[in-house]
C-alpha cells in the first residue's frame, strides 16, 4: 500500500451515480460529500446495452445497462475543466479490458488538474492474478482505489492491496431476473435488499486491518453510520441519491 | 432541481382498470404536458416519474399507473418538473394524437390545450379509453396511417421498445417521409432521472444516443423515424 487515505467527510457517490462530473442543480447536497467518484469511463466510447435495462425486485433492482459513456477522450475534453475547478477531490473511475489499455488511461490522467485519484473497477470474474496486474498498471503518480466485486472482494482485496492500491471499495453484486417478455437479464444489483451483504463484506474485510471503502444499499443516515461503526474508511452512496438523499 | 412537498389526494381508477393519483402540490410543481415530476416517497427504492393528465388548482391528476403502495394522504417529496414537454405549433388547425402504449392519458392534456385552440383533433389508440370531449373523435390504431395526410401536426405516446418499429407503425419506410412534423413522448424506465446518464433511457435517434431523462421525454418525431 502506497497511500493512507483520508477524506474530510466519510461519504461520497459510488460510480455511476452522479455522472462525470458534480452536478450544479442536482438537489443532492454536495457539502456533506468527501469525494466525488465519476461514472465509469472507458478508453474507447461504449454504446448502451440491448434489451432490458432496468427490472426492479422486492427490496430493489437490476441494472443492465452496458456502462455507456463517450470514452476517455471526450470525457476529458467535456470534463476536465470542471474538475480543475472543484474544492471536492474527484476521483475517475478507470473501466480497462486489459492492462494496456489500462496504462493509456492511467498516462492520460496523471498530471490533471483536479484529479486526486483513480477508482479502477474489475469485472466479476477477474482472478486474483489479474486483479494484481490491473492495479499495478493503475499505480503510479495517483493513488488508487480498486472496486472489487462484492461478492469476492475478500477474496480479491489482499492481492490489490498488495500490489499498491490504497484501498478498496464495493461494487455492485451481479445478479439475473426475468424481464417482462421471460428473457433472462444479467446485471447489477442495487438497493436495501444488498445492505446486508455490503455490511457483512465490510465487517470481514476491517476486521482483517483492510482499508475499505464501503458501498452497496445504503439508504439512510443509519446504515452509513453502521458501515463506519464497521471499519469502513469512507461510505459510497448510490441509487439512493437518484430517490433523494435524506441524511 | 426545484423541490417541493405534496401529497397522494385520491386514487381513481379509469376505465382501462390502471389507476392514476391526484396530487396535492403548489403550482409550479405541475408539469407541463410532457414533462415529468419525480415523486419520492416512505420506503420508495427509486423516485418515480409523474406526468400531467389534468391540472386543477391544488395540483394535478398524475396519469396512470400510480405507484404500488400509494394511498390517499401519502406524503411525497417532489422535484422538478425535468425535461422537455410538448409544443404545438401555433398554426396547427389539424392535430392527431396517437397512444401506442396502454393509456391515452398524457395525451388527454394536450388534447385540451389544441381543443381550446380551436384545433380538430383526432386520437389513435387501441387502449381503453376514458370518457372524451364530444369535440375529439377516437379511431383505432389501424386507421392512423390513413390520417396521417390529413393532419397537419401529430403527437404521440409510445414506449421505448416500440421506437425501433415506429416507421412500421406509421407505414413511414425506406425513404418515404412523414407528412406532416410531429413530436413523441417516450415512455421508459428513468432510474436516475438524468443525475447520472446512466443509460436505461437511451434510444437511438437521428442525432446519435439520446436519453429519454434529459433530452426528452418528448423527441421531434423526424429525430426517432431517421433511427439508424
Amino acid at each position: 500500500m502506497k497511500y493512507a487515505l483520508t477524506f474530510d467527510r466519510p461519504l461520497m457517490n459510488s460510480a455511476g451515480s452522479l455522472g462525470f462530473a458534480p452536478p450544479r442543480s442536482s438537489g443532492v447536497d454536495l457539502e456533506q460529500f468527501g469525494a466525488f467518484v465519476t461514472n465509469p469511463v472507458s478508453l474507447k466510447r461504449r454504446t448502451p446495452a440491448g434489451g432490458t435495462r432496468c427490472i426492479a425486485f422486492a427490496g430493489g433492482f437490476l441494472l443492465h445497462t452496458g456502462l455507456p459513456n463517450p470514452g476517455l477522450n471526450a470525457v476529458l475534453k467535456r470534463h476536465a475543466e470542471r474538475w480543475a475547478r472543484q474544492t471536492l477531490p474527484v476521483w475517475v473511475h478507470v473501466l480497462a479490458n486489459h492492462v494496456a489499455e489500462l496504462s493509456q488511461m492511467v498516462r492520460l490522467l496523471e498530471g490533471r488538474e483536479g484529479v486526486a485519484g483513480l477508482e479502477v473497477g474489475l469485472a466479476a470474474d477477474t482472478d486474483p492474478a489479474a486483479a494484481q496486474a490491473f492495479t499495478q498498471a493503475a499505480s503510479g503518480e495517483l493513488p488508487v482505489i480498486v472496486r472489487l466485486p462484492l461478492e469476492r472482494s475478500v477474496e480479491l482485496a489482499i492481492a490489490v492491496l498488495e500490489s499498491g492500491a490504497a484501498a478498496v471499495s464495493l461494487g455492485p453484486p451481479r445478479g439475473a431476473l426475468l424481464d417482462a417478455g421471460g428473457e433472462s437479464v444479467s446485471g447489477r444489483l442495487y438497493g436495501p435488499a444488498i445492505f446486508p451483504l455490503a455490511l457483512q463484506a465490510v465487517s470481514r474485510l476491517a476486521e482483517a486491518g483492510l482499508p475499505v471503502i464501503a458501498a452497496g444499499g445504503v439508504y439512510s443516515s443509519r446504515d452509513a453510520e453502521a458501515m463506519l461503526v464497521a471499519g469502513a474508511l469512507a461510505v459510497q452512496l448510490d441509487s439512493v441519491l437518484w430517490r433523494g438523499w435524506q441524511p | 432541481m426545484r423541490r417541493h412537498k405534496g401529497w397522494v389526494k385520491e386514487l381513481q381508477i379509469e376505465p382501462s382498470g390502471m389507476v392514476s393519483a391526484r396530487i396535492a402540490c403548489p403550482p409550479r410543481a405541475v408539469p407541463q404536458p410532457g414533462r415529468y415530476l419525480l415523486a419520492s416517497w416512505g420506503e420508495a427504492i427509486l423516485a418515480t416519474p409523474l406526468f400531467l393528465e389534468a391540472s386543477f388548482e391544488d395540483g394535478f391528476l398524475a396519469a396512470p399507473p400510480a405507484p404500488v403502495g400509494w394511498d390517499p394522504g401519502t406524503r411525497l417529496e417532489l422535484r422538478g418538473p425535468r425535461g422537455n414537454g410538448f409544443s404545438l405549433p401555433a398554426d396547427t388547425r389539424r392535430l392527431v394524437l396517437a397512444a401506442l402504449g396502454d393509456t391515452v392519458s398524457r395525451l388527454l392534456p394536450v388534447a385540451d390545450a389544441a381543443l381550446r385552440q380551436e384545433m380538430a383533433v383526432v386520437l389513435f389508440s387501441d387502449a381503453m379509453l376514458p370518457s372524451l370531449p364530444s369535440a375529439m373523435e377516437a379511431s383505432p390504431m389501424t386507421a392512423l396511417p390513413d390520417a396521417l395526410s390529413w393532419a397537419d401536426f401529430l403527437v404521440l405516446d409510445l414506449p421505448l421498445e416500440q421506437v425501433s418499429r415506429l416507421g412500421d407503425r406509421l407505414e413511414i419506410t425506406g425513404d418515404a417521409v412523414l407528412p406532416c412534423p410531429g413530436q413523441a413522448l417516450v415512455l421508459a424506465s428513468m432510474p436516475c432521472a438524468g443525475l447520472a446518464g446512466c443509460g436505461v433511457c437511451a434510444l437511438r435517434t437521428r442525432r446519435g444516443w439520446k436519453l429519454a431523462c434529459e433530452d426528452g421525454p418528448v423527441f421531434p418525431l423526424q429525430d426517432l423515424l431517421d433511427n439508424p
